[in-house]
C-alpha cells in the first residue's frame, strides 16, 4: 500500500507538477512543431509514452547492472581482476552514450515491429519515430532514472524497475497531454486574428507560457497527497 | 570534397545572426528555455554547447568519407555523446556549483538539434576547416541568442545581472521572470520582436 | 589497475551491446520483413516529394503506392510531364503527352467593374458571404474575400483590388484555390504552352441582367462562338473554351477584338515583349487583406 502509493506520487509528479514540456522544458520542439492538429499531437503523445516506456526499461536494466558505481556485473568483474580491492569500478561514464544507443535501437526495432504486425497503426503514428529519437524527452526520462540509480546518495535508495517504469510512462502521458492541449488551443487560433510578428512560434510561444502557468497550479499537490496518504 | 559554396568566412558570420539558431532557424529551444533564468547558467550552457559543437564537427568532418550514409545520424550521435561526457564530467570536476545548476541540461546537449542539424548539413560535406568556422559562428550566434533572453530574464526576475545587483532593491522581482512560464513568455515576445524589425527592414529594402 | 580495467571494461561493454544490437536489429529486420513492391520505391523517388496533395493523395508515399496499385499516372501536377513519364517507365506503361494544369479564376470585375456592393459586416470568408444576399450585384463572380488565398500553401494566389489573381510564377497546380472556391469559378486548365485564352467570366445571365451588375461580364452576345464555333462552346449564356482543340497556333485576334466585354483574356505568365513594355510603368501594389488570421506557413525544425 505504501510502496503504491510512493509510486502514484511518482506517476502524479510527472504527468501534472514537473510535466515534462511544461515544467523541465524537453520535447519542446515536437510540442511547437507537431501541435498543430489534435490527432496528429495525440498520435506523438502516444508514440513518445511508448518509446519512452521501452526505453527506460532498458536504459534502466543497463544502469542497474552496469552503469553505476558498485554495480553487480561491474563488481563481479572487478572481484575476478582483483579479489582483495575495496575500490569500486564505476562505468556510469558510458551511460550517456548507452542511452542514446538504447534509444535509437529501440525507436527502429518498434518501427520495424509495427511495419509488420499492426499497419494501420504504422500509418497513423510511424512517421513521428524517427523524429523521436532525437527527441530531448526521451533522454530526459533516461536521466532522471539515472539520477535516482547512479546518482543516489545511499543504496536503499536506488529505484527498481516500478518507479522507473512510472516516472517514464507517467511523463510521457503528461506529455501527450500537454502536446493535445496545446493542439486544441492552437486549432482555436486559426480563426483569430493574430498580429504578424508573432504568428507561428511567436504565438505558441506565449500560449505555452500561459498554459504552464496554468500547470503550475498543481505545484504543491505532492506534498498534499503526502500528507494525506502518510498523514506526515 | 569542397563545395563552390560559401567560403570559412562567409559561414563564420552567417552563422551569428542571418541564421541564429535560436531566434531565425528555432532550433535548440530545451536549453535556450531551461537554463536562461540567469545569465552565468546561460553563458556556461552556451560555452559547453561551442565545445561539443566545434569538436563534434571536427571530428566528423575528419571521418565524412568514412562513413556509410544510413549510419550517419547514428554516429554523429554516438561522437557528440563521448563530447558531451567530457564536457559535463569537466564542469561536474570544476565548476560544480553550475553543473548544479545546469544539472539534467548538460547531456541533453547529445540531442540538442543545432548540433545533429551542423554536423549533418555542413560537417559531413565540407572540410574540417570550414565545418571549424561553421562551429564558431553558429556558437557564437547560440551564445548570442542565449545571452538575450537571460539578460532580460535576470534582470526583471532577481535584478541582478551575473550576481551583481543592477536595479534598486524596492523592485519588486517578477517572479514569473525565474520559473518556466517566464522563459515561454520571454522567448514568444524576442521572436516577435525579431520577426517584426526583420519585417520593416524587408519593407524599406 | 583500477582505470585500466574501467578502460578496457567500457570498451567491453560497449562492443558487447553493440553486437547484441546488431544481433537483435539483424533478426528484427529479417523476422519483421514487409515484402515492399520496389516499383513503390521507385515512383516515391520520381515523385518530386513536394506533399501538396494536388494528386489527390495524402502525400507523395500514398501516390506512389496508388500508381503501383494502378492508378492514373499523370496527376501530379508539380512534376508534370516528366514524373508523368518516369512513372510510367517504371510501371512499363505507355501515356499521351499531358500539360501542365494550372488555375484559371472565371471572373474578371475588381472592385471599380462591380455594381451593386454593399458593404458587408459578416464572417469575412467567401464561404459565408456566399450564404448571404446583396454582398454585391453578381451572384456568380468573384467576392475577393480570399478563401482561396488562404487555402494557398505556396503564396501563389491574391485578392488585387477585390479580384482573385494568380501568380502563375510562383503557382505549381495544386488546386486547392479551386477546391475551395465556393462559387466554383476557379477551374484547371490545361496549359499547354505559358499563355492560354480563357473566358473570364461566369456569369450565366444575358444581356442587361449581366450589364447592371458588372462593367465587364460576358453578356451572352455570341460572337465568339459564331466565329469560331470549333473551340467556343456555348452553354447557358456563357461561353467556355473547349481546350482540347485549343491550340496555340489558333489566330484568336479576331474573336478577342469582337468581344464587347473584353472578356476573352490572355492568362499566364507574360511574354518577354510584354514585361518590357510594363518594365517603367508603376504596376499596382500588392494589396494585402487586411483581416489576417494565423494559418502557420513555419517550417519548423526544432
Amino acid at each position: 500500500m505504501d510502496h503504491l502509493a510512493q509510486l502514484m506520487l511518482i506517476a502524479v509528479s510527472a504527468a501534472f507538477i514537473n510535466n515534462f514540456v511544461l515544467h523541465y522544458f524537453v520535447g519542446i520542439c515536437p510540442f511547437i512543431g507537431v501541435s498543430r492538429k489534435v490527432d496528429m499531437a495525440f498520435g506523438m503523445g502516444c508514440a513518445v509514452t511508448f518509446v519512452m516506456s521501452i526505453a527506460a526499461l532498458l536504459s534502466w536494466t543497463f544502469t542497474y547492472f552496469i552503469g553505476r558505481p558498485g554495480a553487480p556485473l561491474t563488481m563481479w568483474l572487478w572481484r575476478l581482476v582483483a579479489p582483495g580491492s575495496t575500490a569500486v569500478l564505476d562505468l556510469s561514464i558510458l551511460n550517456y552514450i548507452i542511452y542514446i544507443f538504447v534509444i535509437a535501437a529501440s525507436v527502429q526495432f518498434v518501427e520495424m515491429y509495427l511495419r509488420k504486425f499492426f499497419p494501420p497503426l504504422f500509418k497513423a503514428f510511424g512517421i513521428f519515430l524517427p523524429l523521436i529519437t532525437t527527441n530531448c524527452a526521451i533522454l530526459f526520462a533516461c536521466l532522471e532514472i539515472m539520477k535516482h540509480v547512479a546518482g543516489a546518495a545511499d543504496p536503499g535508495l536506488v529505484w527498481g524497475l516500478d518507479k522507473s517504469l512510472t516516472l517514464a510512462a507517467f511523463g510521457g502521458i503528461g506529455f501527450a497531454l500537454a502536446i493535445t492541449i496545446m493542439a486544441g488551443i492552437r486549432e482555436e487560433l486559426e480563426a483569430c486574428d493574430v498580429p504578424k510578428p508573432l504568428q507561428g512560434a511567436g504565438i505558441t510561444l506565449l500560449v505555452a507560457g500561459i498554459l504552464a502557468m496554468a500547470f503550475m497550479g498543481f505545484t504543491g499537490v505532492d506534498r498534499g497527497l503526502e500528507t494525506v496518504i502518510f498523514g506526515k | 570534397m569542397t563545395s563552390q559554396g560559401p567560403t570559412a568566412a562567409e559561414r563564420f558570420l552567417n552563422g551569428i545572426i542571418p541564421e541564429n539558431p535560436t531566434l531565425r532557424q528555432l532550433l535548440g529551444m530545451c536549453p535556450t528555455l531551461a537554463v536562461t533564468n540567469g545569465v552565468k547558467p546561460a553563458l556556461t550552457m552556451a560555452g559547453a554547447t561551442a565545445f561539443v559543437l566545434i569538436c563534434a564537427n571536427v571530428i566528423t568532418s575528419l571521418m565524412r568519407k568514412a562513413i556509410k550514409p544510413h549510419l550517419r545520424i547514428l554516429v554523429f550521435t554516438l561522437t557528440i555523446a563521448t563530447f558531451v561526457t567530457i564536457a559535463d564530467r569537466f564542469l561536474q570536476a570544476f565548476m560544480p556549483e553550475m553543473s548544479k545548476v545546469l544539472g539534467p541540461y548538460v547531456p541533453l546537449i547529445i540531442v540538442n538539434c543545432i548540433i545533429i542539424c551542423r554536423c549533418e548539413v555542413c560537417a559531413a560535406k565540407q572540410s574540417v576547416g570550414i565545418a571549424a568556422a561553421d562551429a564558431v559562428g553558429v556558437s557564437l550566434g547560440f551564445t548570442l541568442g542565449l545571452g538575450a533572453i537571460s539578460v532580460i530574464r535576470e534582470i526583471l526576475g532577481s535584478g541582478t545581472l551575473l550576481g551583481l545587483r543592477v536595479l534598486p532593491q524596492a523592485w519588486p522581482n517578477w517572479g514569473i521572470q525565474v520559473l518556466p512560464p517566464g522563459a515561454f513568455l520571454t522567448l514568444g515576445l524576442i521572436l516577435g520582436f525579431v520577426n517584426w524589425y526583420s519585417g520593416r527592414r524587408a519593407a524599406r529594402a | 589497475m583500477l582505470t585500466t580495467t574501467t578502460v578496457l571494461a567500457a570498451a567491453g561493454v560497449m562492443l558487447g551491446l553493440a553486437l547484441a544490437m546488431c544481433a537483435v536489429l539483424g533478426w528484427a529486420s529479417r523476422a519483421f520483413y514487409v515484402a515492399v513492391d520496389p516499383r513503390v520505391e521507385a515512383a516515391g523517388a520520381a515523385l518530386p516529394g513536394a506533399n501538396c496533395g494536388g494528386c489527390g493523395f495524402v502525400g507523395c508515399n500514398e501516390y506512389a503506392e496508388a500508381v503501383v496499385a494502378g492508378a492514373d499516372v499523370s496527376l501530379c501536377p508539380v512534376g508534370g510531364s516528366s514524373v508523368a513519364a518516369a512513372l510510367a517507365a517504371i510501371m512499363g506503361i505507355e501515356i499521351g503527352e499531358s500539360a501542365p494544369r494550372r488555375p484559371v479564376v472565371h471572373c474578371a470585375a475588381d472592385h471599380a467593374m462591380r455594381l451593386g456592393r454593399h458593404e458587408y459586416r459578416g464572417e469575412q470568408t467567401c464561404a459565408a458571404a456566399n450564404l448571404v444576399a446583396g454582398v454585391q450585384g453578381c451572384v456568380y463572380g468573384c467576392l475577393g474575400l480570399g478563401d482561396c488565398v488562404r487555402a494557398c500553401a505556396y503564396d501563389a494566389i491574391h485578392v488585387i483590388d477585390g479580384l482573385a489573381t494568380v501568380d502563375y510564377l510562383t503557382c505549381i497546380g495544386c488546386s486547392a484555390c479551386a477546391r475551395v472556391c465556393p462559387r466554383n469559378i476557379i477551374t484547371m486548365i490545361p496549359f499547354k504552352t505559358d499563355r492560354v485564352l480563357v473566358v473570364k467570366c461566369s456569369n450565366k445571365d444575358f444581356g442587361k441582367d449581366v450589364s447592371n451588375v458588372c462593367k465587364v461580364g460576358c453578356i451572352g452576345c455570341r460572337s465568339c462562338t459564331r466565329l469560331m464555333g470549333e473551340v467556343f462552346k456555348f452553354d447557358q449564356n456563357l461561353p467556355s473554351i473547349d481546350y482540347n482543340v485549343y491550340d496555340a497556333e489558333l489566330d484568336v485576334s479576331k474573336v478577342i477584338e469582337k468581344c464587347p466585354m473584353a472578356s476573352l483574356v490572355w492568362v499566364g505568365t507574360p511574354t518577354p515583349r510584354h514585361r518590357e513594355l510594363t518594365e517603367n510603368e508603376e504596376l499596382p501594389e500588392r494589396v494585402e487583406a487586411d483581416f489576417r488570421t494565423t494559418v502557420d506557413q513555419a517550417q519548423w525544425r526544432g
